[in-house]
């Protein structure tokens, strides 16, 4: 009784979250609609024109669409990652972030895959794929990984909102449509919260949990492998499987605080988004940083010391074209964050904040410099050809549907916090139940003695 | 702090001497700061021909490392027989003061008493150089190499001997000699032994692959004997063990079909994710089945306000 009593508390502390929606939030849709039709609008014309719209030619045949994709998925496997490891962990601050992770995790991969659909040429030839699919090759692995994940993301997702789904579908006084209140009995699959149903999704969570990190180790590693096994300069490098997933889980830390700082400002959350979880996000952020530090220094070292032709004149690309990009991606990117997190008076909230933005850039134009560069610069020379087609510019179309693809996370994160809250609600009360069977137990014991 | 440079005067001296190259010193390429190393010797080859040859270089009295060879200076070569000359040929020194004389299987050579060949070199003096002139002596050995598989073992035989005058074979004993394989860029020793009663035979080594067509060329070389002064035999046969170029591995990414091991793997891989999943999937059907057979009462439901 007890606990429905805090159940009802909770419900009625996040009920504005769900029922309202204020101005702000609405123009803040409006906005990012309006950026996404502004990209569905570039993709009417790409589809129509064909990738001549874009900067992509044949030297360089993978542009911002790649580089968004290996951004986004990067994202939702440190996620799941992230997310898996929690699950594992029985403290009360946990509830606080597992769900911000959860939905990043989902979104991120809904997204990413839409670029690679962006960067095909002949989109209507994509069933060929399925139809006659190389095992042999990485990218075929990429998809049969991808497809797999995304699954079990969700899967992973909706295990752990399902008690908050019954929490909902149990509060008949909460000012929602009735097609709402509808689906959430509907997803709520009829969970009445009983010890046997409580005990077997546990258990189907935790074995998921796990799944999700073996997962998102093998699909990342595939994804760095789609560049690392082909021969060219500046892919072809053994650290590029483990520097994926330590770049992701940088980025997906990085992301992970600027959500939670967006969410407690804006939801007046914090008394569940406290400074400690920033912490504790900006020392895994330290540690991160200094490891993505010391590997990406370890794989430029080796191909500055090497001297092979091609690598050579990859260093050159990045050192002369690409200098600023080079400097703020892989010198300022880390270390601005490693000044701001390693010394404790910095580490405030907005700071952790901005050390978080600037790593969220710095990789970002990592992920630009591993994709472009090296293809502007093969291993036979590019003779007689046009400018253009040696150099990559990234067109209003490219920028149109990348801007695009970040509003669609926005957009699908703002109205997913609408429709369950932002703070695991079940969690709460998992762990207030586990407090009061702790208590009873110890006043039992106290009692026989 | 005041220098006290002074002080040290000896050692400042050792310094100062060093910083000064003696080189800078005009050099006198007067010939008599060289003296000269004449060299002689004879290479009895593969193909029974007899090399002759001298090594004429000039030597700084005063810098061990001033030896330039001395260049075009005409050697002549002869067979002596009680101090009559037979003249054999002449060369002249190439740019590394190397002159050869290379003398056919049938060349015939004049012999002392004993057997011996007698031969000389001679440069004879010039404006710049004095003359000069080497002897040696060497019995004319007849080395052959067989090469012959005996009851399935590859055995190496060596032979050696004299002709005397008559035509009569004299077997020769402690020769010593080496044995090689060539390599492409040396020799691989294999065996070292001397002739007894003119035979020497070992059993060869089976780990040589030999060049792409599987043959081996075996070389005994009897160096700076005594006797017989440097021989070299030489004969190339099938015995290496390389008989078609490396198989290269076929990029089996690259063929139709996938490695077998790789459909294997994957399919654990998706079997052990996707039955997972529909053991997770059954157990939401499980939860929902209990809830089902639970009632609902409205006394779960929780009110906001």
């Amino acid at each position: 009784m007890e606990l429905n009593n805090r159940k009802r508390e909770l419900v009625k502390e996040f009920s504005p979250m769900l029922e309202k929606t204020s101005l702000l939030t609405k123009i803040w849709i409006g906005t990012l609609i309006s950026i996404i039709s502004v990209g569905i609008y570039a993709f009417v014309i790409q589809f129509k024109e064909g990738h001549i719209v874009t900067g992509m030619r044949d030297n360089v045949v993978w542009g911002l669409y790649i580089v968004n994709f290996i951004f986004f998925v990067c994202l939702s496997y440190s996620g799941a990652f992230i997310s898996g490891i929690l699950h594992f962990f029985r403290t009360p601050w946990k509830n606080s972030v597992t769900r911000i992770v959860e939905i990043i995790t989902v979104l991120s991969i809904t997204i990413g895959p839409i670029f690679i659909l962006l960067c095909i040429g002949r989109l209507d030839r994509l069933y060929y794929l399925f139809l006659y699919p190389r095992i042999q090759s990485p990218i075929t692995w990429d998809i049969i990984a991808i497809i797999t994940d995304l699954v079990g993301c969700f899967i992973y997702l909706y295990l752990t909102f399902i008690p908050d789904f019954a929490i909902l579908r149990d509060s008949p006084d909460l000012k929602l449509p009735g097609w709402r209140k509808k689906l959430y009995k509907y997803l709520a699959i009829n969970f009445q919260d009983t010890p046997d149903q409580r005990k077997r999704l546990h258990k189907t969570t935790s074995i998921m949990s796990k799944m999700v990190i073996a997962m998102a180790l093998v699909a990342y590693t595939v994804l760095a492998w789609i560049f690392s096994l082909t021969l060219q300069p500046g892919w072809n490098s053994t650290i590029f499987a483990p520097d994926f997933i330590v770049a992701g889980l940088y980025s997906g830390v990085s992301v992970i605080i600027i959500a939670m700082y967006l969410i407690r400002k804006y939801f007046k959350l914090e008394k569940y988004i406290v400074k400690s979880h920033f912490i504790m996000a900006a020392m895994v952020l330290l540690v991160l940083s200094l490891l993505l530090g010391y590997f990406t220094f370890s794989d430029y070292f080796a191909k500055w010391f090497s001297h092979k032709v091609a690598d050579t004149d990859l260093l050159h690309t990045l050192f002369g074209h690409y200098f600023w990009q080079f400097i703020l991606a892989n010198y300022i990117g880390f270390a601005i964050p490693l000044v701001i997190l390693s010394i404790k008076k910095l580490r405030t909230i907005k700071l952790i904040t901005f050390a978080a933005l600037i790593a969220v850039i710095a990789l970002w134009l990592n992920r630009y410099l591993i994709v472009v560069p090296t293809l502007e610069t093969p291993y036979l020379p590019i003779q007689d050809t046009r400018e253009e087609f040696i150099h990559y510019t990234a067109t209003w179309i490219e920028w149109s549907l990348s801007f695009a693809g970040i509003a669609a996370f926005f957009l699908f994160f703002t109205l997913l916090i609408k429709f369950i809250p932002i703070i695991s609600m079940s969690g709460i009360i998992e762990d207030e139940r586990r407090q009061i069977k702790a208590n009873k137990k110890a006043n039992k014991s106290i009692s026989s003695k | 702090m005041k220098s006290n440079l002074y002080n040290h005067t000896f050692f400042i001296s050792i310094i100062v001497a060093l910083l000064v190259n003696i080189n800078c010193i005009a050099q006198q390429n007067d010939a008599s700061n060289y003296r000269t190393r004449f060299g002689f010797k004879t290479v009895k080859q593969a193909d029974n021909s007899r090399l002759l040859e001298v090594s004429f270089i000039a030597l700084n009295k005063e810098d061990r490392k001033d030896k330039p060879p001395v260049y075009g200076a005409e050697i002549q070569f002869f067979n002596i027989l009680n101090d009559e000359e037979i003249l054999l040929g002449s060369s002249k020194t190439s740019q590394e003061g190397i002159a050869q004389l290379i003398l056919p299987e049938n060349q015939k050579y004049s012999t002392d008493g004993e057997g011996y060949i007698n031969l000389r070199a001679r440069f004879n003096s010039t404006d710049a150089l004095s003359e000069e002139e080497a002897d040696l002596m060497v019995k004319d050995l007849h080395l052959d190499l067989n090469l012959a598989e005996i009851d399935s073992v590859k055995t190496v035989t060596l032979t050696a001997f004299t002709i005397d005058s008559l035509g009569f074979k004299t077997p020769a004993s402690y020769v010593y000699l080496t044995t090689y394989v060539k390599a492409m860029f040396s020799k691989k020793i294999i065996n070292e032994g001397s002739i007894s009663d003119g035979a020497y035979t070992f059993t060869m080594p089976q780990s040589f692959a030999g060049n792409p067509k599987g043959n081996l060329t075996i070389v005994s070389i009897v160096d700076d004997n005594d006797e017989y002064g440097n021989i070299i035999q030489e004969k190339t046969v099938h015995w290496g063990t390389f008989n078609k170029p490396l198989k290269q591995d076929k990029n089996m990414l690259w063929t139709k079909a996938a490695p077998i091991w790789m459909y294997v793997v994957l399919t654990i891989l998706l079997l052990g994710i996707w039955v997972n999943y529909v053991y997770t999937i059954a157990n939401l059907f499980k939860i929902k089945k209990d809830g089902d057979n639970l009632s609902s009462e409205p006394k779960k439901n929780y009110s906001v306000n």
